[in-house]
């Protein structure tokens, strides 16, 4: 594996709980992966489908998808909407032979700092090993 | 017209000039060309957000005529509206600027100066793409109706009318009784706390009636409602004369109070309404009005038992006030018929910390058995129980009083509807949000207060019903204008089949259909524009302002450049 692999890991955000975790491992000064690329979206449930394909193809190594806890949502139903979605889009990456791995949903509040910081890392690694993403290489489908 | 995006970093003391190099990324961005003939004007400022850095972008923005703005700054969260409102000051339209949360996200937790300078860059190209994509959007605030509905006229509404009355705010009251009150109002002379002495509901009564701002209309309910925070439009229809009246007003509190569990023979309750058997309510308005209790035969009774948890397992939760109010029937019984043997069947003893243990004693000490049963029922006037150790029995009184649970209204499924708001699972209204939002609904403007929102005391109801007025004091206020989101979804008219999936997916009822054109249609009054329709249209007819997907992909297109 290329030892210079630098993962990016486009991160969609909600405003509400998971971007607010983000806002506050930065008040905590809190260090975590430069892989992930932070992106502010009213809620979870914004990023639809399209969205996190077009990260993939786009070339992102990782797409990160934060959220509410369920039951938390600033808009009351919204996540539970976003999972049914994401677990979809799981389905159809699996059944195109893409490495499904490449898509992670995590719920983190606004109080979750230092999960967000162990969310990003963690992904970051998991993301490490699979290596960088196939459509970058110059040969894809 | 040429675009000219003025690019600004702000050093904010050492929290970013400290941790990126601020000239290495001016200088990329000035020579950056892959935004084709953009003119981009890239510089660095001390401390943005003071009074002096407001003015310099200000000045900026006029005097270079930029047509778009990127400030390279903290969190949204802190300045976003600071940078808005110094748009908003010049020729250049708010929503034609983003903030890059350059602090929070690259500096306060990238230690290695090189890599943020790195990080910095990529947040920042991403903004300049992004907002070249964004579009001029125009608040445009409504007028707002400051006068508040109030459905239910029991403690709840009515302490929620005087809360409001008192900040000189008109308030209708519709209630449905020929009498203002509730429970509460019908059990003056029994109710177990400091608030229900007799006389303070009467007080309350008078004073509502007397209130030049509460007008009130008994015999009456409501039979449409239409419209939104701000501004609906009501009708309410007298039950005597069957006359309509039409009302506006920006905000509505349901107060519509809670009814009484009833048993059933599947549940092991097997009586007659010739037989002594008595509710809460029933037996609690004798106490209060000072009755005799006679059985029907009208003699005295000899032993009275006393049944609690009546529905609990069917309804799967505690009402929380039933076992005081049975404390306090025993005692008050106790005091007037000492010879009177009573028992109380009980599973779990709940009382609240205000009072409620001392009734508890007070009846041990008076001498009423409590006998712990794991389940119970009646047949007649004999209560079958079964113990704790399994063994059942059976014991014959000539009175029962049944402690019942509290249900929703029975208006509650209707109002739900009339009004928009959803149930739980229990059955009663739901409330935005447990924790934070507690009185407040998913549709804005609409609020629950007191046993229509669960099982209550009464002085837990009336804290209720102040906190929605307050908050409808400082969200409608008067003379004020209410600027509604205006970052909304829309609907594009072409693409649209009118296939209705929106429509389910929006908690806020925002989208209904057009059946003439065929097609769905947002209001965008009541839009908050979460985006959560987008992924639900099989058509892509939806359009989310300001989080259109081109804006998105650019964004996420240069971070990944
Ligand atoms: C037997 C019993 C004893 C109790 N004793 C006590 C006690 O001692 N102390 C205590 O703190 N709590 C007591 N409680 C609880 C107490 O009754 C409630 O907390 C309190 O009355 C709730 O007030 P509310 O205004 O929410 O509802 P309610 O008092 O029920 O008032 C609701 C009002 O709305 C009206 N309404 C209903 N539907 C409509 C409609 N569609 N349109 C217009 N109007 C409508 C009703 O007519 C009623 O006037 C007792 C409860 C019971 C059942
Ligand atoms: S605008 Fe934000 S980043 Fe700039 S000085 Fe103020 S707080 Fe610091
Ligand atoms: S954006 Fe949200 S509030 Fe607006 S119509 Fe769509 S689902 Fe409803
Ligand atoms: S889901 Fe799309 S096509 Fe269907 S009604 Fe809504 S906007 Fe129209
Ligand atoms: S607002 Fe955070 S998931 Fe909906």
């Amino acid at each position: 594996m290329n030892k210079e692999f630098k993962p990016r890991i486009t991160s969609f955000l909600c405003k509400w709980c998971s971007y607010t975790g983000a806002d506050l491992a930065g008040t905590s000064r809190l260090q975590y992966s430069t892989s992930i690329i932070p992106l502010q979206v009213m809620c979870s449930s914004r990023v639809d489908p399209v969205f996190l394909l077009k990260a993939y193809l786009s070339g992102s190594d990782g797409v990160l998808l934060g959220g509410c806890h369920p039951g938390d949502c600033h808009y009351e139903t919204g996540n539970y909407h976003t999972r049914r979605r994401f677990a979809l889009v799981k389905e159809v990456f699996e059944s195109l032979g893409l490495e499904s791995e490449r898509l992670k949903l995590s719920w983190i509040s606004a109080s979750e700092g230092p999960k967000f910081a162990r969310v990003a890392n963690e992904y970051t690694e998991e993301i490490r090993k699979l290596g960088e993403n196939p459509t970058r290489k110059s040969i894809f489908l | 017209m040429k675009a000219k995006v003025g690019v600004y970093v702000c050093e904010c003391g050492p929290n970013i000039a400290g941790k990126t190099d601020l000239d290495e990324i001016i200088t990329y961005l000035s020579e950056f060309r892959g935004f084709g003939d953009v003119e981009l004007v890239v510089r660095k400022y001390g401390f943005l957000c003071s009074n002096q850095g407001k003015e310099y972008l200000e000045k900026e923005i006029r005097d270079l005529g930029l047509t778009h703005l990127v400030v390279g700054a903290c969190s949204p969260r802190d300045h976003d509206s600071t940078f808005k409102d110094v748009c908003g000051k010049t020729q250049l339209n708010p929503y034609l600027y983003k903030i890059i949360n350059i602090r929070e996200h690259c500096t306060w937790v990238i230690d290695d100066m090189d890599k943020a300078t790195e990080k910095a860059k990529s947040y920042l190209r991403a903004g300049i793409a992004r907002v070249l994509y964004q579009s001029e959007l125009f608040e445009s605030p409504i007028d707002v109706n400051p006068d508040v509905l109030v459905i239910g006229g029991g403690v709840a509404g009515m302490e929620a009318a005087l809360a409001l009355a008192g900040e000189n705010r008109s308030v209708t009251i519709v209630e449905k009784n020929d009498t203002l009150g509730g429970r509460a109002g019908k059990l003056r002379g029994f109710s177990f706390q400091e608030f229900n002495k007799p006389e303070q509901v009467e007080k309350l009564i008078e004073t509502i009636l007397g209130n030049p701002c509460i007008n009130v209309f008994l015999d009456s309910e409501v039979t449409s409602v239409i419209g939104f925070l701000g501004n609906f439009e009501i009708e309410h229809v007298s039950l005597e004369s069957k006359v309509i009246t039409e009302l506006f007003c920006g905000s509505i509190i349901t107060a519509t109070g809670a009814d009484l569990y009833e048993t059933t023979e599947e549940s092991g309750f097997k009586y007659s309404e010739s037989d002594d058997v008595y509710n809460s309510m029933e037996i609690t308005e004798m106490l209060s009005s000072g009755d005799e209790i006679t059985l029907r035969s009208g003699k005295e009774p000899e032993t009275i038992a006393i049944v609690h948890c009546v529905g609990r397992e069917e309804l799967g939760y505690c009402s929380g006030v039933c076992c005081t109010v049975m404390m306090k029937t025993a005692n008050m019984i106790k005091a007037r018929y000492p010879d009177i043997r009573i028992t109380q069947f009980y599973r779990d003893i709940c009382l609240p910390p205000s009072g409620g243990q001392e009734l508890y004693a007070a009846a041990r000490s008076s001498g009423v058995n409590f006998v712990k049963v794991q389940s119970t029922g009646l047949s007649g006037t004999t209560v079958k129980f079964k113990e704790k150790n399994g063994d059942e029995g059976e014991q014959f009184f000539d009175m029962v009083l049944l402690a019942s649970a509290l249900v929703p209204s029975k208006d509650t499924p209707a109002l739900s509807e009339l009004l928009g708001i959803p149930v739980d699972e229990t059955g009663f209204f739901q409330e935005a949000h447990r924790m934070t939002n507690p009185s407040a609904t998913t549709t804005d403007g609409v609020f629950i207060v007191g046993t229509s929102q669960g099982p209550r005391n009464i002085s837990d109801s009336m804290l209720f019903a102040r906190a929605s007025a307050g908050q409808i004091l400082t969200k409608l206020l008067v003379g004020e204008k209410l600027v509604p989101e205006v970052a909304v979804t829309e609907i594009l008219e072409a693409y649209c089949t009118g296939c209705g999936n929106c429509l389910d997916v929006c908690v806020y009822g925002a989208i209904y259909p057009d059946e003439a054109r065929g097609i769905s249609i947002v209001n965008e009054a009541i839009c908050r524009g979460c985006g959560n329709c987008y992924g639900s249209c099989p058509s892509g007819a939806l359009r989310t302002k300001h989080f259109t997907n081109i804006q998105l992909f650019r964004e996420v297109d240069e971070a990944l450049r």
